[in-house]
């Protein structure tokens, strides 16, 4: 098991290489200079431009410019943004709004895909199971952004059941309304996967050497079609919970919370190299954290795979 | 406690229909047959042939809809579990008649170690504590002869081989002690030799416990094996009835005629194996009269003209077949 998780993670390191390189170089291949559009129409003094320069080492070739940002990192010099603030104070204050806003996302997410996923798969072909089917559709269609606007305005702006945007209102109000779009783009997939899961495995073999063992239909369903059906639904569990930071980044620009996501989009924008190689690696390190959980857990409920 | 030679189990006119896309089509038509305690009889028919349909119709395992039991009666000492209950026949079906599958590695919950599977009938069944399961549990391993039983028990389905599996659904099938054992072409998935130790451990366990076994198969040298009697059955039909010598010796329908000629036997080693010409008929496209006479090499115009029905030709020998029955009738005035 320990060897199992040390190869995992040792394997792991070369990715996260090349995936914050590549990272990298998307904002290197940026167009525009990034000292110039901060300062916007006001002049600079040279002296003070030259200054800037050296300190991100803008002058530098690429390949250096990356190996001193990796360095700072892991030195843990996060220094400061263009702009001036301190990025070891913004991580302090970011990493808990989006931690907030992930969790809450993915427990509706979950709650909502299992509970619909279970229930259409127990009564398949019944209302819930045909109505689960047409949401599924209409989520797919509908692009996130459009979700996320519609969701703002008709909850926020119109009902004024929830606030538009910011945290002014705290835990868990300001979070409620971002969190329920976040789980409304995400759990159709969940809810179609388990409902699907559970029609197969309900059609399999060793139900009907259940059955020929005179079990009841409860028994049957607790005892031997769930435990089965509900391994592919904790995989996709996980991808879902490593891919829930992508919604988070757009609900934080769209909904205004200071949080990680809104703190990428700025770097993005702003060609803040540094910052975005930082971002990029903490996220990579929570994927392979989150993936590597569910391979223990996986291993744990099927005995088929033992991570040894 | 069951007396020798009773019947067990007798069903009568069991008919059975799958609802279709496009429209019903019937699997299982007018079967009957019976098995007697320590009796071995044999379900004989090529694939899709109506054997596994109609055990599990008759034991309500049988997914429905889209299937659909259209008539028929099939009684366990007396009593239909065609018409009973589901509450009422679970208490029959999985304790005093009990089922093994073909494909043990997909017939075994796969997350459950084999102990826990096994321990489960006398969980439900008679109420035994975990502990106690459990033990009786190893206890059938052990008579189904796998080495190390109590060590076993803990082990999942797909860390035994395909022949010890076939063991593990056997243990979980006898653990009760049933009445009547219906195993379903139980040695299909498994090579020759592991073939023979299952089907004489079934003898055996049979012998111990005078148990009847109906043993479904498509391989006519399992019948000459180990089956007392057989039916033969031909899309969905009997076709005919005998005790297994008869049978083979003097098999009376063309169609277990045909199959006696497709079986290996000494005059014929070496030589080609002659089989049925043609393949058997779709359900959706079953030829009118005798639905063999398409590969029947004796079929007359009056084959088409109506199903011909199964006929006592001599004491406990039944066919279906207008010429052979008529012949027959006739040689034995
Ligand atoms: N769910 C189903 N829907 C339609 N036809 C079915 C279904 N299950 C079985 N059949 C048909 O019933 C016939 C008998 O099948 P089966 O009893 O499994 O044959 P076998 O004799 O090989 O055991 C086959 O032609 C099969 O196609
Ligand atoms: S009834 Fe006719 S077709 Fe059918 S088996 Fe007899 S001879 Fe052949
Ligand atoms: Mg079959």
């Amino acid at each position: 098991m320990i060897r199992f998780i040390l190869r995992r993670i040792l394997a792991a390191i070369p990715i996260g290489l090349i995936v914050t390189l590549g990272v990298f170089a998307l904002v290197f291949a940026m167009p525009g200079d990034p000292l110039r559009e901060l300062a916007g129409d006001k002049p600079i003094p040279a002296a003070v431009l030259a200054a800037k320069r050296a300190q991100y080492h803008l002058d530098d070739p690429f390949i250096v410019q990356y190996l001193l940002s990796m360095k700072d990192m892991f030195t843990g010099h996060f220094g400061t943004t263009f702009a001036g603030a301190d990025i070891a104070d913004q991580l302090r204050l970011r990493i808990p709004v989006t931690l907030k806003l992930a969790t809450l996302g993915l427990v509706f997410q979950w709650i909502a895909g299992l509970l619909f996923g279970l229930y259409a798969g127990f009564k398949r072909n019944g209302v819930m199971d045909r109505l689960l089917l047409l949401a599924t559709l209409v989520v797919l269609a509908v692009p996130g952004l459009v979700l996320y606007f519609t969701g703002q305005y008709l909850f926020g702006v119109e009902l004024k059941w929830l606030p538009v945007s910011g945290t002014r209102d705290g835990w868990p109000m300001s979070y409620l309304l971002p969190a329920i779009c976040i789980g409304i783009t995400g759990f159709a997939g969940l809810a179609r996967l388990t409902r699907t899961s559970i029609v197969d495995t309900a059609n399999s073999d060793f139900v009907k050497t259940a059955r020929a063992k005179g079990l009841g239909e409860q028994r049957i369903l607790w005892r031997h079609v769930l435990p089965n059906a509900l391994l592919p639904v904790v995989t996709l569990m996980g991808i879902d919970f490593a891919g829930i930071f992508a919604g988070a980044v757009l609900a934080e620009s769209i909904f205004n919370l200071p949080g990680l996501g809104q703190f990428m989009f700025q770097a993005i924008k702003l060609k803040e190299g540094g910052v975005v190689v930082l971002l990029s690696t903490l996220a990579f390190l929570m994927f392979i954290l989150i993936n590597l959980a569910v391979d223990v857990i996986y291993g744990a409920i099927d005995p088929r795979v033992r991570n040894v | 406690m069951t007396t020798p030679g009773e019947v067990l189990l007798k069903v009568d006119d069991l008919t059975v229909e799958f609802d279709t896309p496009h429209g019903p089509v019937r699997a299982v038509d007018g079967v009957s047959w019976q098995v007697r305690a320590g009796e071995t009889l044999a379900i004989l028919g090529e694939s899709g042939s109506g054997k596994s349909v109609s055990t599990q119709a008759l034991t309500g395992i049988l997914e429905m809809p889209p299937g659909r039991i259209v008539s028929g009666t099939a009684e366990y000492r007396g009593a239909d579990l065609i018409a009973m209950t589901v509450k009422e026949r679970r208490k029959i079906v999985g304790d005093r008649i009990t089922m093994v599958f073909q494909d043990s590695l997909s017939a075994l919950n796969p997350v459950q170690s084999v102990g826990t599977q096994i321990a489960e009938c006398y969980r439900v069944h008679r109420g035994l504590s975990k502990k106690d399961a459990l033990k009786r549990a190893a206890e059938m391993l052990d008579q189904v002869r796998i080495p190390a039983a109590a060590r076993r028990v803990r082990d999942y389905p797909h860390e035994f081989s395909g022949g010890m599996r076939q063991r593990v659904m056997l243990a979980m099938a006898l653990a009760l002690d049933p009445d009547v054992l219906i195993a379903d072409e139980p040695t299909t998935a498994l090579d020759v030799t592991v073939q023979a130790q299952i089907l004489e451990l079934i003898a055996d366990l049979q012998a111990e416990r005078d148990m009847g076994v109906v043993l479904i198969t498509h391989d006519l040298g399992v019948v000459s094996d180990v089956a007392d009697n057989v039916v033969v059955m031909y899309a969905g039909h009997v076709v005919e009835r005998a005790s297994t010598a008869e049978a083979l010796d003097h098999p009376v329908h063309p169609y277990t005629e045909g199959l006696l000629g497709s079986m290996p036997s000494a005059d014929l080693k070496g030589q080609e194996l002659p089989t049925i010409p043609g393949t058997p008929p779709s359900l959706r496209a079953i030829p009118s009269g005798c639905a063999f006479r398409t590969r029947c090499p004796m079929a007359i115009d009056e084959c088409a003209k109506e199903v011909p029905p199964l006929l006592t030709v001599a004491p406990g020998r039944d066919a279906a077949c207008i010429l052979r029955t008529s012949i027959s009738e006739r040689e034995a005035v």
